[in-house]
């Protein structure tokens, strides 16, 4: 164990001087942060940051409509056929394997710069995860309920439609602005292959070494992603309640 | 008239429904007792198809049930209502919502399927809702959620949405094992009121024999899944219970009392309304 470790360091050419080197420049970047300042072109990291939540929100969005039929395509006690079932499972995994930033690159060279290349990486990315998650829920859903419309003699759509979704819609939407939440922040980097957003400001003012206004809009960032979770959790409590659906009667 | 042909069903080892023949004509007040495992819910559960038979048959009007497939068979769940001990409704929608979810296989073709899927229902279908649930004096909470209903009101909306099938037969699988003895009576006059009225077959499972005496026309009491006695209430003396159980009838109502209460006291924790009620 301690050999390995030890391996790394000396592949990475961990030293304590290089460690203490990068401290040190850390300080002086902190240091040149105070006091954070919007710089002259404070309107363009508004419309920055707007952009990156607009991103977030439509990513989000496409992912969470587009993941509900395949949630239920994924779910074993819709798709009864094991081998069926089986398949769509792993290919959410296949999905899930690749991340945001690699789609954002993908998309940037498919679709050229700017938020479009970002919203599709986002929902891209997003809704394998979505889609087992969504999946995961409808399985857990009680069966009783779909029992009953089988009883009326419903098909199998209309089961779906009256005996799990109204089970499973509260909890999908609140994993979708789980997803939201999230989204706000990586949103932000997204920007810097230039996907969109706030991010390619922070990386040209990192390039220019505006260290002041970096750290303003870094401050910017926390606040947006602070209000978004308020917002969202506020909803996510509304929706979901005290009262659980899943809970076994 | 319904007819059941020498019904078995097996579960792996265990024969939970075994040769069991009957023929109750249309119109009939049946309950079927029996203590828990002795193959009652597993019987209903073949009329309507809900859990498939390993032998034998299913008739109505001389129609073999057990043949349909697809449409026909949900044509059939929807002439043979169900209703189940545990209600069965759909939680987070309205009271309306869930009687007219009793419509749903009365309206044929794509444009009623996609206007079921957004439930939006006529207003014909609306009234004939509310006049059902007015019938049992549940018309001012008709746009509650179902789970803000007491388990005797969840059951007479469960009984509502049964109705608006507009159904010939109705099967009740333990309608009052899970509510207090003022709903439980609640909820067996409801079916009562439908068998008489309306005309429709009930055929309802139940564990207390005095429901059975009191309520139906004819009582089947089954025992490992085979029928050991078929006959008017009055025939089913404490003589005859003690001889087809081995105990007397207070031992009996115990034992099925027990068999059904884990349910109940589970359902009353869940939904605090129905300690209340």
């Amino acid at each position: 164990m301690l050999g390995w470790f030890a391996f790394l360091f000396w592949w990475f050419q961990i030293t304590p001087i290089r460690l203490w080197n990068g401290l040190s420049g850390l300080g002086t970047i902190v240091v040149l942060m105070i006091p954070p300042s919007p710089g002259a072109l404070w309107l363009d990291i508004l419309k920055g940051i707007a952009e990156s939540v607009a991103m977030a929100f439509l990513g989000t969005f496409i992912a969470a409509v587009i993941a509900v039929p395949l949630g239920f395509l994924g779910a074993g006690n819709v798709v009864v056929n094991t081998l069926a079932h089986f398949s769509i499972r792993r290919v959410f995994d296949g999905f899930r394997g690749v991340d945001q930033l690699i789609w954002a690159l993908a998309y940037v060279r498919a679709v050229g710069l700017g938020p479009l290349a970002g919203v599709l990486a986002i929902a891209t990315a997003d809704i394998a995860v979505l889609a087992k998650l969504y999946a995961e829920a409808i399985e857990t859903a009680e069966r009783k309920q779909a029992e009953g419309i089988d009883a009326v003699g419903g098909n199998k759509l209309l089961r779906t439609r009256f005996g799990l979704l109204p089970q499973v819609l509260p909890i999908m939407i609140a994993q979708a602005l789980y997803f939201l939440e999230s989204n706000t922040r990586s949103a932000s980097v997204l920007g810097i292959v230039g996907a969109g957003g706030i991010g390619l400001a922070i990386a040209e003012r990192i390039r220019i070494r505006a260290w002041d206004e970096v750290a303003f809009i870094i401050i910017l960032m926390l606040v947006t992603v602070a209000i978004i979770d308020q917002i969202s959790a506020r909803i996510r409590r509304k929706l979901i309640g005290g009262r659980d659906t899943l809970a076994p009667r | 008239m319904l007819e059941l042909r020498g019904l078995t069903r097996r579960f792996g080892a265990v024969t939970a429904v075994n040769d069991v023949s009957l023929t109750i004509p249309d119109g009939q007040m049946v309950g079927v007792i029996g203590r828990s495992g002795a193959g009652k819910s597993t019987l209903l559960r073949m009329v309507n198809r809900l859990t498939e038979p390993s032998a034998g048959q299913v008739l109505y009007g001389g129609r073999d049930i057990t043949a349909l497939r697809g449409a026909e068979l949900r044509r059939w769940r929807t002439d043979c209502a169900m209703i189940f001990q545990q209600f069965n409704l759909v939680q987070r929608l309205d009271v309306l919502t869930n009687v007219l979810v009793g419509r749903l296989n009365h309206r044929p073709g794509v444009m009623g399927t996609v206007t079921s899927l957004l439930k939006m229902f006529t207003a014909t279908e609306r009234a004939m809702a509310l006049q059902a649930l007015d019938r049992f004096d549940l018309a001012e909470v008709a746009l509650q959620r179902a789970d803000t209903l007491s388990g005797g009101q969840q059951q007479r909306v469960a009984i509502c949405r049964a109705l608006l099938q507009q159904p010939r037969l109705m099967l009740a699988d333990e309608p009052i094992a899970s509510l207090d003895p003022r709903n439980a009576k609640t909820v067996m006059d409801a079916l009562r009121q439908v068998n008489r009225e309306d005309g429709i077959t009930v055929l309802t499972n139940l564990h207390h024999l005095n429901t059975a005496r009191q309520y139906c026309d004819r009582i089947v009491a089954m025992q490992a899944g085979r029928v050991m006695f078929d006959g008017t209430p009055a025939e089913l003396t404490s003589a005859r219970v003690q001889e087809i159980y081995g105990v007397t009838e207070d031992e009996f109502e115990e034992q099925a009392q027990e068999a059904v209460n884990p349910a109940a006291r589970q359902s009353q924790t869940a939904k605090p309304g129905l300690a209340l009620a």
